[in-house]
């Protein structure tokens, strides 16, 4: 087979694709962290270590600043979803299934601080990791390379589905990433006890 | 979304991963974690040697999560290497690849260092060289080299192509704790004389020697080029080499039909199949070539 550059086109197809829905979330004692822009109308998904105590701010790819709202947090799942007063976001999916052992992944997110960085690898193992309540949480391993400043960004797959948050830096090489099925869990819960917006009157 | 050259190569190292899983067992013979190792045969597991730390008690968990206890079949330390055979037959047996690792290939480490499923990581092949000496009494004729991360508990599991057939078998045993592998034909090579014979047999002479130039008379005398070859600076009492009439000043040109211009060579030509044979040993002897016949011993 020969290539002939739609390798790196489809590479290059998949990073312009996800970028647009990778933010920074800056808390206001710690350093910076990534997010997801899981919605079009301004839900953002990340660490719940990444959100300082007060409400963070939320910056976009064209650099325009959000006083985020915490919509709810939950230590245990390590996840955090904010809300930011903006429209017509793209937001990422999450994939329907979960990863098989070997397919290929990408981190995005600005590992310490070096902002849109995209990182490459493949899923590891599928495991679980116990919270403090003792629950099992399902999480992605993969050999791809995170660093601080990866927390809250999107694993995504090659066809651009999130498949995990990045969450944990154990040792040098082992790379944690929340299960994208336990994201999508938190935000459905948390979207639930929501108050639906109401529509604004035919004008 | 259709398909693009990406998400193919995605699947099929997932398929490959899946593929050479079927084959790859988790390996409990020792107090620390788990290791990993490979279905060779029916009913035999090909490991690494050095995380069978004990001989009884040896557990194996198969890819379909059923415990099988297994006995050592055979092991060799030089190569790293240990059979252990099952009380019962296993599912699916790896297939050894039959294009030999290129440099640069792309490659899936993998392992099954817990009951929770397969792991990998992804590399390409990164060198590919040897002879080497393993420090552990053996040589290696050829090992293979990759990038990938050799998480804790990888050792005795294959290195995989992307078409899923095992490249060779990963260990951290041989190199100083570093995650070398070892070829799958000198691995299944090794692992059949493991299984027929316990061990492998390894030739011993009884001899010092180091390495010399040799004149060019004397190679014209050889009718070869061969600049260096071992000369004999001690022979052992009632050794192999001082029975057969080696003595000290000779030159060792040839062992067994291959040449020997360094203690590699000599090295890598007693492993195997001369041990216990007699054999030709081509030497110089005060410039002039003469071929002495010598029973190799064993060792």
């Amino acid at each position: 087979m020969n290539f002939n550059g739609t390798f790196t086109q489809v590479i290059d197809d998949l990073v312009q694709r996800v970028m647009p829905s990778l933010v920074i979330v800056r808390g206001h004692r710690f350093g910076a962290g990534a997010g997801i822009v899981w919605d079009a109308n301004g839900l953002i998904l990340t660490n719940n270590h990444v959100v300082g105590r007060r409400n963070p701010v939320v910056i976009l790819q064209d650099d325009h600043e959000y006083e985020a709202r915490l919509i709810t947090r939950d230590p245990d799942v390590d996840l955090a979803l904010l809300s930011i007063d903006a429209t017509n976001l793209t937001p990422l999916l999450p994939a329907p299934v979960s990863p098989r052992v070997g397919e290929m992944v990408f981190a995005f997110g600005h590992p310490w601080g070096q902002r849109n960085t995209v990182t490459r690898g493949i899923v590891s193992a599928l495991v679980s990791a116990q919270n403090r309540r003792g629950e099992k949480l399902p999480v992605v391993r993969s050999d791809t390379p995170l660093a601080p400043g990866n927390s809250g960004g999107p694993l995504v797959n090659a066809k651009g589905e999130v498949v995990g948050v990045n969450a944990m830096i154990v040792g040098g090489d082992q790379s944690v990433s929340i299960a994208a099925s336990v994201a999508s869990d938190f935000v459905k819960k948390a979207t639930r006890n929501r108050a639906q917006p109401t529509p604004s009157d035919v004008i | 979304m259709s398909k693009n050259v990406l998400v193919e190569l995605s699947e099929a190292l997932a398929d490959a991963a899946e593929k050479a899983g079927k084959a790859t067992v988790l390996v409990n013979a020792r107090r620390r974690m788990p290791a990993s190792g490979i279905i060779y045969a029916a009913d035999l597991i090909l490991t690494a040697d050095h995380v069978v730390e004990r001989e009884q008690g040896i557990k194996v968990i198969l890819p379909d999560g059923s415990e099988a206890s297994g006995k050592v079949a055979g092991r060799d330390a030089g190569s790293d290497l240990a059979v252990l055979k099952l009380e019962r037959v296993a599912a699916t047996v790896a297939e050894a690849t039959k294009s030999p690792a290129r440099l640069g290939q792309i490659a899936l480490a993998l392992g099954r260092p817990t009951p929770d499923g397969i792991e990998a990581s992804l590399g390409t092949v990164s060198a590919i060289g040897g002879p080497i000496r393993t420090g552990r009494g053996g040589m290696l004729e050829r090992y293979i080299r990759t990038d990938s991360i050799s998480y804790p508990g990888f050792s005795g599991g294959p290195l995989v192509a992307a078409d899923g057939t095992v490249l060779g078998l990963n260990t951290s045993g041989l190199a100083n704790g570093a995650a070398v592998t070892v070829p799958a034909d000198i691995a299944w090579r090794i692992a059949d004389a493991l299984v027929k014979h316990g061990r492998i047999k390894r030739g011993y002479l009884g001899i010092r020697s180091q390495t010399v130039e040799i004149p060019e008379a004397s190679q014209k005398a050889l009718k070869r080029d061969q600049a260096t070859g071992l000369l004999v600076v001690g022979v052992e009492n009632d050794s192999p080499a001082s029975q057969g009439g080696l003595m000290v000043g000779d030159i060792l040109v040839a062992v067994a039909g291959a040449t020997v211009p360094h203690h590699d060579e000599l090295f890598a030509r007693l492993n195997g199949e001369v041990a216990g044979k007699s054999a030709p040993i081509d030497i110089l002897r005060g410039g002039q070539p003469q071929t002495l016949n010598v029973l190799i011993g064993e060792k």
